[in-house]
């Protein structure tokens, strides 16, 4: 071993200038640390609900039943979930692999009612609060939150979203990637305006509904994870085409957008398409600009999952064509099993764009400071 | 039974964890790494051999070396799960069933699996780990580092 | 200037009217209710449906005439042969029966009309139309016409109510296989029972719609993939007609990468996902596809094999009809002769005089 398990929970003077964000990061409740922040009468429900309740899996990652989609190394000791343990996550993820700041991207308890789920995105927002950005387990100021925010009830995702701006640690606001319509649809206008406002980003993680918002392809459901998680970047193709053509950037310019774990080489293509598309049906959707300049100033698109071909050389090229430095955003998705480490993510980016796509473009987006009190131990991926 | 292998990979608190070996032992010659009984059939040990360590493995009562590195994205290999692999078997329900069981370690991390005897894979076999040979003499295992 | 030979890939082919649909039906089916090709359910506007010139007299509609077509994209465009796509609404009919009849009724009129009466039905190759919502009839029409010198290919929706991949379409891909004939897929028009174009729901602007849906081929593709299909039909060749190649390049790098530790759940598709497009899957080349400008395109159409899968079609009459003149200019020679052709002919098994590619 040549990393302590416990540090001494106090920073020094010295500080070091921020090398690696790491924009996809997911804690989760401890057993029994989440309920206390969900009210009433939800927190019965929800009790009522997990009785006898097993495991409701059903596209299932490699080898599920011992893995549990989690690399099987970030299992805490004590007998809780991967990720419940912000100590060990610290030493797995910022001292060990090297992300100076983790961007934490909770991924709410689900609801099968939008008041459900209202409910549940408030007691996250708590929990988040309470459990990982207090003083206590942020005490290296390392970990960032995200205003989970319900984007299936626009009015109350914006109470969401105003109860928490302004806070010193939360970085983002997070939607889920499944709710229908898709985000063209002005109903969401009230939020892209409360984001806007406030300057935050709006993500959007990929997680999990149920029916047709599986998410459902078209033509029915595929078979196994890999054929529905592969085509999951599918919804982001679309989300995309429903932002730009249905005019959410001409009506909020500086609204920012972050695609978490969607990849990400797809928009090269997508970005000819809707320049094509647009060029030739441009009297019906009356854009201000050409979709690619939608996508270059309002998108960006975190690394993980890095998806590469036999031929490295044709990702440096795809990078280069897409101008990626314009719209990466280092991620890991630690603990999950598709982590990507980030030195690992490093050597597949053209060194010309790395410190824009590890640490720059969040540096800019999310306004984090260029310097963090320093970690004894601490890995450096970049010096 | 933890030694100083043991060490290696699994930090003061008991919890596991990614490391390099602090003080491997020299390579480029024989190394008693444990007792036959030490590892039983299905069972493995990780000892502090090269940069990561490596994993000696008892399957059936043949040994196998590997390093505990995943040339993939560099995971500890060793602290995944072996098993074999899955055939079409149209007599079996469903169509499948597992051959070779334990030939196979697969990584924590991203689940690439590779066969401990060959350090290969079927799917790209450009893409293999480290082994190493191992005997028995007597009560000893011995790998060759 | 080059004198390659050129196959147009895709041509629609239509019916003059509903009346003339119905008059090849027989009843009960002649009198029964049915989507027509052309719907106001997520029409073109502010814009044609059709493309300019291709208008026939006495209301006909674009696409119906065999010799206005045949001076269109043969004479006027060039093309030394044409595979013709029947354009129908019926797979996506609730009554698959009354689908499987329209089908047949298309399909004839297809081979009495087009290819076996007329002076450019030498130039004409078909594609039938079977209905996968019916797979008996769907593996007796394919059986009844394989043998027909000019039906090249089989036809099926890109709409389906399951993705290809699913056991209950082996006996098309097997038929296809005996018959030695290829099968595309295309976006049905009309109306009919479908899921949402988008996993989103619908779009907003048709324009986003006709973006988005040619890109449905990733899901079939990959299902079919994961679930097999290539690994029992080693003879099976799949062509989407609609375009989207470009997507396959990052799509299938994400197959590859994340789909490898999923390959121990899939033993009846042992390689690595795109061990299986090569001589398996073909595009046509669609209005807003490739990189029209960049010069990168000719690095880029090598990309995952795409100069050996790509096949220039003129989606005439649709109002998204390109030319060999809008391909990306900045394509080598060979890549040129191999889109406009040499890939087609290699498909279809059609013989072209040989590739001369001249500079002068």
């Amino acid at each position: 071993m040549t990393v302590q398990a416990e540090q001494p929970r106090q920073l020094g003077e010295q500080t070091v200038p921020l090398r690696v964000v790491d924009c996809d990061v997911h804690p989760t409740p401890k057993r029994g640390e989440f309920e206390p922040f969900v009210r009433e009468p939800y927190r019965s429900l929800l009790s009522d609900r997990k009785r006898m309740a097993g495991n409701g899996v059903y596209y299932d990652a490699p080898d599920y039943h011992h893995a549990m989609a989690m690399r099987t190394d970030t299992f805490p000791g004590d007998g809780n979930f991967a990720g419940s343990d912000p100590e060990l996550t610290f030493r797995q993820l910022i001292l060990e692999a090297g992300s100076d700041i983790a961007i934490l991207g909770p991924l709410p308890e689900r609801g099968q009612t939008t008041e459900e789920v209202v409910a549940m995105t408030e007691a996250t927002n708590l929990w988040q609060d309470s459990c990982w950005l207090d003083a206590k387990h942020n005490w290296h100021q390392r970990y960032r939150g995200s205003i989970c925010a319900a984007i299936g009830s626009p009015p109350d995702a914006v109470v969401e979203i105003e109860k928490w701006a302004g806070h010193p640690f939360m970085s983002q606001i997070l939607i889920d990637a499944e709710p229908r319509p898709a985000w063209g649809d002005p109903k969401y206008d009230p939020v892209w305006a409360a984001a806007v406002k406030h300057g935050i980003p709006v993500a959007c993680h990929l997680g999990r509904g149920e029916h047709e918002q599986l998410p459902m392809s078209p033509v029915g459901f595929m078979t196994y994870n890999h054929d529905l998680m592969v085509t999951y970047s599918m919804l982001a193709v679309n989300q995309v085409m429903s932002l730009i053509f249905d005019g959410v950037f001409d009506r909020f310019p500086e609204l920012k957008i972050v695609f978490i774990e969607h990849a990400f080489s797809w928009i090269l293509p997508v970005m000819w398409r809707m320049d094509a598309m647009a060029a030739a049906r441009s009297g019906e959707l009356g854009l201000k600009r050409k979709p690619s300049e939608y996508v270059r100033d309002n998108i960006w698109f975190t690394t993980q999952p890095l998806d590469y071909p036999e031929n490295k050389l044709e990702l440096t090229r795809a990078l280069e064509w897409m101008q990626a430095d314009t719209m990466l955003l280092f991620s890991s998705d630690y603990p999950h099993w598709t982590f990507d480490d980030p030195q690992w993510l490093l050597k597949h980016i053209p060194a010309r764009m790395r410190e824009k796509v590890m640490f720059g473009n969040a540096i800019e987006l999310f306004g984090l400071p260029t310097e963090v009190p320093a970690l004894a131990g601490q890995k450096r991926v970049i010096q | 039974m933890c030694g100083p292998s043991e060490a290696a990979v699994t930090s003061s608190d008991g919890r596991r964890t990614r490391g390099v070996v602090a003080h491997p032992l020299p390579a480029g010659r024989e190394h008693v790494v444990a007792t036959v009984a030490e590892i039983p059939p299905g069972q493995h040990k990780i000892v502090p051999i090269g940069r990561y360590g490596v994993g000696v493995y008892n399957v059936r009562g043949r040994f196998y070396a590997i390093a505990n590195y995943c040339p993939h994205e560099g995971g500890p290999l060793c602290l995944g799960r072996t098993h074999g692999r899955s055939v079409v078997d149209p007599s079996a329900p469903g169509g499948a069933s597992e051959a070779r069981e334990g030939e196979f370690i697969y990584c924590p991390w991203h689940q690439w699996g590779f066969e401990l005897a060959t350090g290969t894979t079927a799917v790209k076999p450009e893409w293999s780990i480290r082994t190493y040979p191992v005997r028995v003499d007597g009560d000893d295992v011995i790998v060759m580092a | 200037m080059s004198d390659t030979p050129v196959i147009d890939a895709s041509v629609g082919v239509f019916f003059a009217s509903d009346k003339d649909l119905r008059g090849h039906l027989a009843e009960p089916f002649a009198s029964r209710g049915y989507p027509h090709t052309d719907v106001s359910w997520f029409a073109p506007v502010a814009g044609p449906r059709y493309t300019p010139g291709s208008e026939l007299p006495k209301r006909a509609h674009p696409g119906s005439d065999p010799v206005a077509t045949g001076k269109a994209v043969l004479d006027e465009q060039g093309a030394d042969i044409a595979v013709l796509h029947p354009m129908t609404a019926a797979s996506t009919f609730p009554d698959w029966h009354l689908g499987t009849a329209v089908l047949a009724a298309t399909n004839r009129m297809l081979v009495e009309r087009w290819l076996d009466d007329g002076p450019y039905a030498d130039r004409y190759r078909g594609t039938i139309r079977v209905n996968p919502n019916d797979i008996d009839s769907a593996v007796a029409e394919i059986e009844k016409w394989a043998d027909h010198p000019r039906v090249v290919q089989i036809g099926i929706p890109m709409q389906s109510q399951a993705p290809y991949g699913r056991a209950q379409f082996r006996p098309l891909w097997r038929a296809a296989c005996e018959a030695g004939l290829p099968v595309a897929v295309h976006i049905e028009m009309g109306t009919g029972t479908r899921f949402s174009p988008t996993p989103s729901g619908i779009t907003r602007t048709y324009a986003h719609l006709a973006a988005y849906q040619p890109l449905t081929f990733v899901w079939h593709l990959f299902n079919m993939i994961a679930e097999g299909v290539f690994e029992s039909f080693p003879d099976l060749k799949i062509v989407w007609t609609d375009g989207g190649a470009d997507l396959l390049t990052p799509m299938s790098w994400r197959f590859d990468t994340f789909g490898r530790p999923h390959l121990e759940q899939t033993p009846w598709a042992p390689r690595i996902p795109s061990d299986y497009l090569p001589e398996h899957v073909f595009f046509v080349q669609g209005m807003a596809d490739g990189p029209p400008e960049a010069d990168f395109a000719a690095e880029w159409l090598d990309f995952t094999g795409k100069a050996d899968m790509l096949m220039f079609g003129s989606a005439y009459p649709s109002w998204q009809h390109t030319t060999p003149d809008s391909l990306p200019s900045a394509w080598t020679a060979q890549q040129r002769a191999k889109v406009l052709g040499g890939n087609a002919a290699r498909l279809y098994g059609i013989e072209l005089p040989s590739v001369t590619v001249s500079t002068t």
